[in-house]
């Protein structure tokens, strides 16, 4: 039966190409418009890390001036970055199961080959335990050992894109490379890593690559590396020399994490940050009441807003323009149905029941919306190359999920669309139109 | 009115159009305004140099200096090129430093965005000096204290910022300071305009112009003006000259114009984005609106013939359906004005959009009041051409 409505419905489609290509179209349209920016919208907001997200910790400490908060406009905020000595003290706890300070800075790369010029590159400094903790993949080696930190041992861990740089597409696993002044040994190369959002530093571009060398932070203090990221301040900073400026003053400018993994470690973390905090308070340094906060990513990427708000606008704008193409696809399947009433009053004449004149009108339309589907499923693919282009983006694909989000959106709005025409041409009374034949 | 149900759907759509499109073009004229916006700066004949040392002589303050000053003087001789200063960072970068400053006289500090330059900036940038002075050899000759910095300076601000600091208008001649006394900066000159290195607005035109020694050990940026025509010319040559002085560094050049267009991209795609919504909508709008009116020609065949046989004429025929079309546009553009506004209200609320301009609303809703008048004139002309005779065929 339902193959003979099919059929029914294509012989209808094909009776007309001209208004069929306009409903399908329509259908394509709304369809491909509204699966763009839904994609664009979910790769935006999509969490980088789903299988740990909920137990990686941004860590946050109010070590802000008394007399005014960090963010005038949320004043319950504590600022978004830690001070150098904070950050210290925090990586003395053994609470966590994984734990790391960091912050990024550009650091000049020597190539051994005479002919290619140093160049520089976004560097993150961090501790042994960013790589596990955030579950990194290497090509070839791994990170560095908790040993090499305390050193530190003059370790580095590349990007495979740096690797490719200075060395070509081999393991370089235990070779050496020029950074600044200094030899250090490569110990891992990661593989092509790009999260998306940059859920480890959303501070600085939350949808720029991620660095393409790692290195120990305790070089921070003998090599008097400054951060390239944002750095807060309040009150007034005496000084010139690094110690003063960076390490001991009250700048904000080192990101921490943790990995907690269940209430009871929390618990104890938190105990240990407010403990913190009291001994930094007895020593006359953080006069504002306590508020030391624990977010895991997800809670931190909401916090920080990282969906572009002009993301979630064409959302609500792609969504509604499907509305309108569905307005219109119920105006001319009206149209097309009644036009279509002395066929309807012979068929049910010759004793069509009301119920199959609907379902086929019903069948009618589905088959509209599944061929809509389709075109604009196909055609939401050049959308999206031509968005990525304007943004300057790259790679942007149709999520699977959002192929079956446009599949359930076609058949909605067939299925909306299409109740109202087929009711009315099935309540037709035989008799007024078969008098007129 | 015939058919209630079809009545309503077009009045629907219509306002749905409305409110969409109407919020559509009030993002894109406030995007197109901050894309617009004049930044102070020469921008077609700018060319900005990084310099990024990798040698350890550059810890060496004096060191710096001389080779700032030869860089300069080297840059200033290049042939197509007008001037070269130093500077602290790159306007339109979405990078750079603020610190927070309060007017003489007030508590209110206020987060200010500050460039430090070299003598001969203000040409070299080509903003217009419209109070006060530029700087002089004496305003650079400051030294820090025991305790490491300057504490008072001569400064240029922009406009925006003497306004905002001094809404009564008085800024030339006024100290700004950090509020503890510590520092204290009197505005000596007055610019406008001159935008910085943040998007948004007001804070990315309220700048502050410092006398200094921009640069550190680990990076020197420099301005380079060029005659007109020659920026490319003068870029091309750059990095040569730049390492012939001295090869222990990173040299890297950008104009200005890409500057800003990395620094506007998302805005221009956005822009763009929305002109292609909007125009998608008012045609599928308008071939919705082509369809329905067909259908009802087509419907009202017989009628029509009916009239024109009891003598209608075709202009009667013409303003029965263009009068329609004008009664069913205008109830959805009624209700498409209330949309506009509660969506306005929603977008605001959930995410971004412009304030709705209500010039805006009256210009939308002409827009598709003629759109729909132009939709519904060809099957109407269509519903003209039916002869009198049809009426009397089938009885």
């Amino acid at each position: 039966m339902l193959l003979y409505q099919f059929r029914m419905a294509f012989l209808s489609l094909k009776r007309n190409p001209f208004l069929s290509a306009l409903l399908i179209g329509g259908v394509a349209l709304g369809i491909a418009v509204s699966v763009s920016f839904l994609n664009i919208h979910q790769l935006l907001a999509q969490n980088p890390i789903p299988e740990i997200s909920d137990r990686l910790f941004y860590v946050q400490i109010d070590a802000w001036s008394p007399n005014s908060a960090f963010d005038s406009d949320n004043p319950e905020e504590p600022p978004d970055q830690l001070t150098y000595r904070d950050a210290r003290g925090l990586m003395e706890s053994d609470i966590p199961t994984y734990k790391s300070a960091m912050f990024k800075s550009l650091m000049t790369l020597h190539p051994e080959r005479e002919d290619v010029r140093p160049f520089r590159v976004m560097t993150r400094l961090c501790f042994a335990d960013f790589f596990p903790m955030f579950d990194i993949p290497f090509r070839w080696g791994s990170g560095w050992s908790r040993s090499a930190d305390a050193g530190p041992d003059r370790v580095v861990v590349l990007s495979y894109e740096t690797n490719v740089r200075l060395f070509g597409d081999v393991d370089t696993v235990g070779r050496s490379v020029r950074v600044e002044e200094d030899d250090y040994r490569v110990v891992g190369v990661m593989e092509p890593w790009e999260p998306s959002p940059k859920f480890y530093d959303v501070l600085n571009g939350a949808f720029q690559g991620a660095e393409g060398m790692f290195m120990p932070f305790d070089f921070t203090e003998p090599l008097e590396i400054n951060t390239s990221g944002n750095t807060s301040g309040w009150g007034f900073t005496t000084g010139v020399g690094f110690r003063e400026l960076r390490l001991e003053s009250e700048y904000t400018w080192i990101q921490m994490w943790v990995q907690l993994d269940d209430a009871d470690q929390r618990d104890r973390y938190l105990t240990f940050l407010n403990a913190y905090t009291e001994g930094q308070k007895a020593l006359g340094r953080m006069e504002r009441p306590f508020n030391n906060r624990l977010r895991n990513v997800e809670e931190w990427l909401d916090v920080r807003e990282v969906v572009p708000a002009h993301a979630t606008t064409m959302a609500i704008l792609s969504v509604l323009f499907l509305v309108v193409c569905a307005f219109n696809l119920i105006g001319i399947l009206l149209g097309k149905f009644l036009a279509r009433a002395p066929e309807v009053g012979v068929r049910r004449a010759l004793g069509a029941s009301r119920r199959s004149v609907f379902a086929q009108h019903l069948v009618e339309c589905q088959t509209i919306g599944l061929l809509g589907c389709f075109l604009g499923l196909l055609l939401s693919l050049v959308l999206l190359r031509g968005i990525d282009r304007l943004f300057g983006s790259e790679g942007s694909t149709l999520s699977l999920e959002m192929v079956a989000v446009g599949f359930l959106l076609a058949v909605a709005a067939a299925f909306v669309a299409g109740v109202y025409p087929a009711w009315r041409i099935c309540r037709i009374p035989p008799a007024t139109h078969l008098k007129l034949q | 009115m015939h058919n209630k149900v079809r009545f309503w759907l077009i009045a629907l759509e219509v306002a749905l159009t409305l409110a969409i499109i109407v919020n559509c073009v009030g993002m894109v004229l406030d995007l197109r305004a901050e894309l617009l916006r004049p930044t102070g700066f020469d921008e077609e004949n700018l060319l900005f140099v990084r310099t990024e040392p990798f040698g350890t002589q550059y810890e060496d303050e004096t060191f710096r200096n001389t080779r700032q000053d030869q860089d300069l003087a080297r840059l200033r001789s290049m042939p197509g090129a007008v001037d070269a200063v130093a500077l602290s960072s790159v306007p339109l970068s979405g990078g750079g430093s603020g610190t927070s400053r309060e007017a003489e006289g007030s508590d209110i500090s206020t987060t200010v965005p500050y460039f430090v330059v070299t003598e001969g900036a203000l040409g070299a940038i080509g903003t217009r000096l419209v109070a006060g002075r530029d700087f002089i050899a004496i305003d650079f000759e400051v030294e820090a204290n025991e305790e490491g910095f300057i504490p008072r300076r001569n400064i240029i601000v922009s406009k925006k910022l003497a306004e905002k600091m001094f809404p009564n208008g008085d800024a030339l001649g006024k100290t700004i300071g950090d509020g503890a006394g510590n520092v204290e900066d009197t505005i000596v000159g007055i610019v406008d305009p001159l935008q910085n290195f943040w998007l948004s607005s007001p804070v990315g035109e309220t700048t502050m112009l410092q006398p200094g020694r921009p640069g550190d050990r680990s990076s020197m940026l420099y301005l380079v003006r060029t005659e007109a025509g020659s920026r490319s010319a003068v870029a091309s040559g750059l990095e040569e000259v730049l390492l012939a002085e001295q090869n222990e560094r990173i040299v890297t050049i950008q104009p200005l114009p890409e500057v800003k267009d990395g620094f506007y991209r998302d805005n221009r795609a956005l822009v763009q984005i929305l002109l292609w919504v909007t125009v998608l909508m008012v045609l599928v709008t308008s071939l919705g609106i082509v369809g329905l009116t067909s259908f009802s020609v087509t419907e009202r065949t017989r009628q029509i013939g009916t009239r024109r046989a009891l003598g209608a004429t075709k202009g009667d025929i013409l303003r029965y359906f263009l009068l329609e079309n004008w009664l069913i546009t205008g109830c959805g553009l009624a209700l498409g004005a209330l949309l506009a506004v509660a969506l306005n209200y929603t977008l605001l609320q959930a995410a971004g959009a412009a304030k709705l301009d209500f010039r805006l609303l009256i210009a939308g809703m002409f827009l598709l009041w003629g759109t729909g008048v132009v939709a519904a004139l060809a099957p109407a002309l269509r519903a003209t051409a039916v002869s009198p005779e049809i009426a009397t065929r089938t009885v």
